[in-house]
C-alpha cells in the first residue's frame, strides 16, 4: 500500500528517487536491523545499481544512510568525508547483473561491533520506496512502512502466542506477521508489523516475556523509516 | 471503504459523493495513515513551498550540475520571457523554466520533491507554481491540485513500478506529466472525469517513452524532458477542458503503459546501453565523466 506521500514527496537530495533517495532509505533500514555499531559494511550493488551508481550518487546514499542521515540531509553530497569523519569502514562492490535480483538491488555485508555478521538484501523499487527481502538466510519483506519486531529464535511451538499476547497487552494492533523457518525445531524467524510506534519501555517488556524461554537469539525492533 | 485501485472505482465514489478527486483522495489519506485531515493538508502545504523554494533558486542559478552536463537552462528561459522572439505565453515559458529549474536543482544535488519520482520531479511543480504566478491561482487551488496529482500516480503505482528501471521513462516523467495535467484541470475547476481524460491523454502522448540517460546520470535528456513535460501536461488539460475525451478508460491506458514496460528491452531503462546513452557523443562524455570520477572518487 502506497500513500499520498509516498508519491508527492519525499522531499530529497538528488538526483534520484530510487539511486539516491532509495539508496539512503535502504542503508537506513539495514542499520536499523542491525541495531548495533557497524564496524565495516560491504556493498554489493547489482544490476542498474551496479551500472550506474555513481552517476546517481547510490554510493553517498549508502553511506549516508549507513551513517543515518536522512534523504534529505545536505550532507549527502558530502558523504565520503563524513565517511571518514566517522570512520565507517566500506567497501563497493559493483556486480553487472544477476537475474535473481530485481534492477535496483544492494546486499549489504555488515560486520558489527562484536564481530556478528549480517547480511541484508534490499531493493529500491521506484519513488524512494524499498523493500528488504532477506535477513541473513530469512527470507522476509520489510517496508519500513510500519514499526516492526524481528525475532530469531529456536523453531518451537507457543512463540506466534507469547509475542501476540504481549502486544495485546499493551493494546497494540498488529499489522502483518510473517513466520518462516529455516528447519523444522531449528531455526525459525517472525516479523510482526505494528499498527502504533512503539512505547518507550516496551521492548524492554517485549524482550523480559521471551527472555524465560530458552534459545531465543534475538528480539529486534526497525523504526518505520521517516518518508 | 475506499482504497482505490483503479480510476474506475475513484470516479464511481467521486460521483456518489459529489465529491471532487482530491476531496475523495484527501478521505482515503485520513483513513490510512490514521492522521488528521489538518496535518495531511499542512503536509501538502509545505511541499508546496518546497516545490517553489526549489524553483526559485533553480531559476536563479548559474551553478552547473555535479558533473557539469547541465544547469543554467532554466534561467536562460526566465530571461526569454522579454526576448521579442518569445511568442509562446507567459505561462508556457515559466512552466518551462520551472520544470528546467527542478531538474537542475536535482542534478545539483539540491532538494526537491519527488513526484513521482526525482527524474519525473519537474512536471508537477512546473503546473502547480506557473499557474500560482501568472494566472493568480490561491494556494488551496494549488494544494487540491497537488492531491488529485498525488491521487493519480498512487493508484498509477498500483499497477506499476514507477522506475525508469522498471518500465522507462514513461513510468516517470509519463506518469508525472499524467499527474500534472490532472492537477491543472483541478485548479481551473474541471470536473473529476476531465481530470481523468486530461491524466490519460497526456500520458498516451509519452506512452513507449524509453529512460537512456547519458552516463546514468539524471540530465541528459531528463532535464529538457522535464522543461517540457509540464507544457504538454498543460495542454493534454487544455484538450480536456475543452471537452476533448481519452477513447481508451484511463484504467486501460495504465495497463498498456504496464505491458509496454514490460515489453521494452533491458537496453532502454535506465541502464545506459542503448538510446541516447549510446551516441557517439554520449559516449566520448561517458568515457571522459568516468575518467575523470575514477581519478576523483570523491568528487563523484
Amino acid at each position: 500500500m502506497s500513500g499520498l506521500f509516498d508519491i508527492v514527496g519525499p522531499v530529497m537530495v538528488g538526483p534520484s528517487s530510487s539511486h539516491t533517495a532509495g539508496a539512503v532509505r535502504l542503508a537506513i533500514l539495514a542499520r536499523n536491523i542491525a541495531q548495533k555499531p557497524i564496524q565495516s559494511v560491504r556493498f554489493d550493488l547489482y544490476n542498474s545499481f551496479a551500472k550506474t551508481y555513481k552517476g546517481h550518487g547510490t554510493d553517498r546514499g549508502l553511506l549516508a544512510g549507513m551513517m543515518g542521515f536522512s534523504v534529505q540531509d545536505d550532507r549527502i553530497r558530502d558523504a565520503y568525508s563524513w565517511a571518514e569523519k566517522l570512520h565507517l569502514e566500506y567497501e563497493m562492490l559493483p556486480i553487472e547483473s544477476s537475474n535473481h535480483f530485481s534492477p535496483n538491488t544492494v546486499v549489504f555485508k555488515m560486520i558489527l561491533e562484536d564481530g556478528e555478521n549480517l547480511t541484508v538484501v534490499g531493493h529500491s523499487i521506484g519513488g524512494g520506496k524499498v523493500y528488504v527481502s532477506k535477513i541473513n538466510d530469512y527470507n522476509v519483506s520489510l517496508k519500513g512502512e510500519f514499526p516492526t519486531l524481528l525475532l530469531f529464535y529456536k523453531d518451537q511451538p507457543g512463540m506466534i502466542w507469547q509475542a501476540s499476547k504481549v502486544i495485546a497487552e499493551k493494546s497494540i494492533n498488529i499489522a502483518s506477521l510473517t513466520c518462516t523457518r529455516r528447519k523444522r525445531g531449528i531455526e525459525a524467524f517472525m516479523s510482526i508489523a505494528l499498527d502504533a510506534p512503539l512505547p518507550s519501555g516496551f521492548l524492554e517488556s517485549f524482550r523480559e516475556a521471551f527472555r524465560q524461554i530458552p534459545d531465543v537469539y534475538s528480539v529486534r525492533a526497525i523504526d518505520q523509516l521517516p518518508l | 471503504m475506499s482504497d482505490f485501485q483503479s480510476f474506475d472505482q475513484l470516479l464511481t465514489y467521486c460521483q456518489e459523493r459529489q465529491n471532487s478527486i482530491w476531496q475523495a483522495a484527501l478521505t482515503q489519506e485520513v483513513e490510512d495513515s490514521g492522521r488528521t485531515e489538518e496535518a495531511i493538508l499542512n503536509g501538502i502545504h509545505q511541499l508546496v513551498a518546497q516545490m517553489r523554494a526549489t524553483i526559485e533558486s533553480g531559476i536563479a542559478s548559474d551553478d552547473p550540475s555535479m558533473s557539469g552536463l547541465s544547469g543554467g537552462d532554466a534561467k536562460r528561459m526566465m530571461a526569454f520571457l522579454q526576448d521579442s522572439n518569445c511568442v509562446l505565453s507567459p505561462l508556457n515559458i515559466r512552466m518551462m523554466a520551472y520544470g528546467l529549474a527542478t531538474l537542475e536543482e536535482n542534478s545539483r544535488m539540491r532538494k526537491i520533491v519527488a513526484c513521482p519520482t526525482a527524474g519525473g520531479s519537474g512536471s508537477v511543480p512546473a503546473v502547480l507554481i506557473a499557474l500560482e504566478d501568472e494566472q493568480k491561482v490561491s494556494r488551496e487551488k494549488t494544494v487540491s491540485g497537488l492531491i488529485t496529482a498525488g491521487c493519480i500516480g498512487e493508484i498509477v503505482s498500483k499497477r506499476m513500478h514507477l522506475s525508469g528501471a522498471a518500465a522507462g521513462c514513461q513510468a516517470e516523467v509519463g506518469v508525472a506529466s499524467g499527474m500534472a495535467a490532472g492537477a491543472m484541470v483541478e485548479m481551473l475547476g474541471g470536473s473529476p472525469q476531465q481530470v481523468l481524460h486530461a491524466a490519460a491523454i497526456s500520458m498516451q502522448n509519452l506512452m513507449g517513452l524509453v529512460c537512456d540517460p547519458v552516463a546514468g546520470l539524471v540530465e541528459v535528456p531528463c532535464v529538457v524532458r522535464n522543461g517540457l513535460s509540464g507544457v504538454q501536461a498543460a495542454a493534454a488539460a487544455t484538450m480536456a477542458l475543452a471537452g476533448v475525451k481519452s477513447f481508451i478508460p484511463i484504467d486501460e491506458v495504465v495497463d498498456a503503459m504496464a505491458e509496454i514496460g514490460k515489453l521494452m528491452p533491458r537496453q532502454l531503462k535506465e541502464s545506459a546501453d542503448g538510446g541516447l546513452a549510446q551516441t557517439p557523443t554520449a559516449r566520448a562524455f561517458t568515457n571522459r565523466f568516468f575518467q575523470m570520477s575514477n581519478k576523483a572518487s570523491n568528487l563523484y
